[in-house]
């Protein structure tokens, strides 16, 4: 234990010499680091993500994320029912294909039910669900189906708008606005039971 | 004077340091994550846990060091965005025109020849505001077009994967066989670039039937090379002239062999993720059938 590094600190006369200089660590020092602190915060902010588990280089934030994804397409309204229908809203009865299951689950891709010219009856059956003897593109179904109101009107809308237009499913009817969705909500009430198709064929498709 | 405490002091102080950094932070960030569908827009979850074979012959590939040549893991510096006009619709003139007045990056110039050799990129690494504003417009003006999100960067130019790799990709692997030389190629995505068994297989037993001066070595003894009695094996290697055994003799994979190529055939990552979107131009091939649970 002799090397010069292990001399007691501070003798006598150095102790007087650093009071006679000021602080052992200079003042531009300190204001330096703290500025490259400040300055390494705002990296981090700018740059780090936050330690979300959803960020990766080269990306900063899940704003810039969610503009990315794709489908978007300029087209959210289609792309949110796309989302709805598959959470499996729908896809677990109807497939993600449309195409239901033969004898269980009507089809929707070419339906008439679906592609009516107004909406007014698909609002109806999603909103308050059916049940009962329905034929659908020729054939006989005798089921029911669970009612969808615990969806926002806009969910609703956009759900029923994806069903309608998918070109992929050959289906092109027109666009189905939240305003229809609460309109039909309104007017019906609290309806518990699920329409029948009887019942909605009484009613005219534009009501 | 005596300076243990403090030596010990700082090195606890480092080692603990680094162990929350290296260790407990990212347990904390992604230790509980799980498959999900974060594939927005589809109900397909991702990762789906590998088929048993598969799952054999990660061990083969561990056994075997492919990891000291291999790595698995793409890396990207940045992504781009494009705007692929695909149908021009019934009036060009006012989808040329909305485009112009939405000042969405098209030249004059490209506005002229909008409708000829369609589907073409008429946008060119714009940011996606515009390239949604344009979508919008085109939609509005009876014509149709697609935001094309592609990711850029050195790996991805050498095709060894279509995003980045990320942490969900390994959710399923007990040893995550990252590698970190690349004396070969990156293998995260090789299924989905080398999908045919046969040439995995050809390939395994002599590189060099495949890839000409290929620099990997051979696995030849995952083959076994036997006396064709009666008919030939339908998993006998089909070779090309000089590297075919000789005649009445066949050359069939062990089963090492076979489960480290259903392990190389579902290494895919292509599947377009939430923190890593990228379009895919056609949909992304039907996931491997899984008859395990995850381990
Ligand atoms: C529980 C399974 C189930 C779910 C979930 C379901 N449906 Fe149905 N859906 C049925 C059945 C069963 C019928 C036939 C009812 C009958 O027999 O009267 C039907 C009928 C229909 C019809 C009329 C017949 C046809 O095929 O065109 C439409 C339209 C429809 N469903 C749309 C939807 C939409 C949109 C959703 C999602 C919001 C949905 N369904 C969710 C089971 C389901
Ligand atoms: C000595 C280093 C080395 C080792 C060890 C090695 N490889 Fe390779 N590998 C290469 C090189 C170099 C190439 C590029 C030439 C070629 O395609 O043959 C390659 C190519 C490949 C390719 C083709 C990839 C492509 O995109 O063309 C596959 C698949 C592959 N190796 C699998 C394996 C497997 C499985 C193992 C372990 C059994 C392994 N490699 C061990 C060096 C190695």
């Amino acid at each position: 234990m002799s090397s010069p590094l292990n001399q007691p600190q501070s003798s006598p006369a150095e102790a007087s010499q650093s009071q006679r200089r000021g602080p052992a660590v200079p003042i531009w020092l300190i204001v330096f680091l703290f500025l490259l602190l400040y300055w390494g915060a705002l990296y981090f902010d700018a740059n780090g993500g936050w330690f979300s588990p959803k960020i990766y280089a080269p990306y900063r934030d899940v704003e810039e994320l969610t503009a990315l994804q794709p489908g978007g397409g300029g087209n959210e309204f289609f792309e949110l029912g796309k989302a709805v229908y598959n959470r499996p809203t729908c896809s677990a009865c109807h497939q993600a294909s449309g195409q239901g299951s033969p004898g269980q689950f009507p089809p929707l891709a070419g339906s008439e039910w679906v592609l009516e010219e107004q909406p007014g009856r698909i609002i109806r059956l999603v909103l308050y669900g059916m049940h009962g003897p329905v034929t659908v593109k020729g054939q006989q179904y005798n089921s029911s189906m669970v009612p969808w109101n615990v969806l926002s009107d806009e969910e609703v809308a956009a759900v029923i708008t994806y069903v309608r237009q998918n070109k992929e499913w050959g289906n092109n009817a027109s666009a189905v606005t939240p305003d229809q969705v609460k309109a039909i909500r309104e007017k019906v009430g609290n309806r518990t039971q699920p329409f029948t198709a009887d019942e909605l064929m009484k009613i005219a498709t534009n009501e | 004077m005596n300076y243990g405490p403090l030596i010990f002091l700082a090195a606890f102080i480092g080692l603990s340091a680094s162990w929350f950094g290296f260790v407990l932070t990212p347990q904390i960030q992604l230790g509980r994550a799980q498959q999900a569908t974060n594939t927005v827009n589809t109900a397909q979850l991702y990762p789906i846990a590998r088929p048993g074979l598969a799952q054999e012959g990660l061990e083969v590939y561990k056994a075997n060091g492919c990891f000291y040549c291999h790595s698995q893991q793409v890396g990207q510096t940045g992504t781009q965005v494009n705007f692929i006009l695909t149908e021009i619709g019934t009036n060009p003139v006012a989808v040329a025109e909305g485009l112009l007045t939405a000042k969405v990056g098209l030249t004059n110039a490209n506005a002229a020849g909008l409708s000829a050799g369609l589907p073409k990129t008429i946008l060119r690494n714009v940011p996606i505001g515009d390239a949604k504003k344009a979508a919008k417009v085109t939609r509005d003006n009876g014509a149709s077009g697609t935001v094309e999100v592609v990711a850029v960067g050195p790996d991805i130019a050498r095709g060894w994967g279509i995003r980045r790799s990320v942490a969900a990709d390994y959710l399923y692997d007990s040893t995550v066989m990252l590698g970190s030389q690349r004396v070969g190629p990156d293998l995260a995505n090789v299924g989905a670039r080398l999908p045919d068994a046969n040439w995995h297989y050809r390939h395994l037993y002599v590189p060099r039937s495949v890839v000409k001066d290929s620099a990997m070595p051979a696995y030849s003894y995952l083959f076994k090379t036997r006396k064709i009695e009666g008919r030939p094996s339908p998993d006998a290697l089909q070779l090309d002239e000089g590297f075919a055994p000789e005649n009445g003799y066949e050359i069939v994979p062990t089963d090492e062999a076979k489960a480290l190529v259903a392990y190389l055939l579902s290494l895919n990552s292509s599947t377009p993720l939430f923190e890593a979107p990228v379009t895919v131009a056609t949909a992304p091939a039907a996931p491997a059938q899984t008859n395990s649970p995850a381990q």
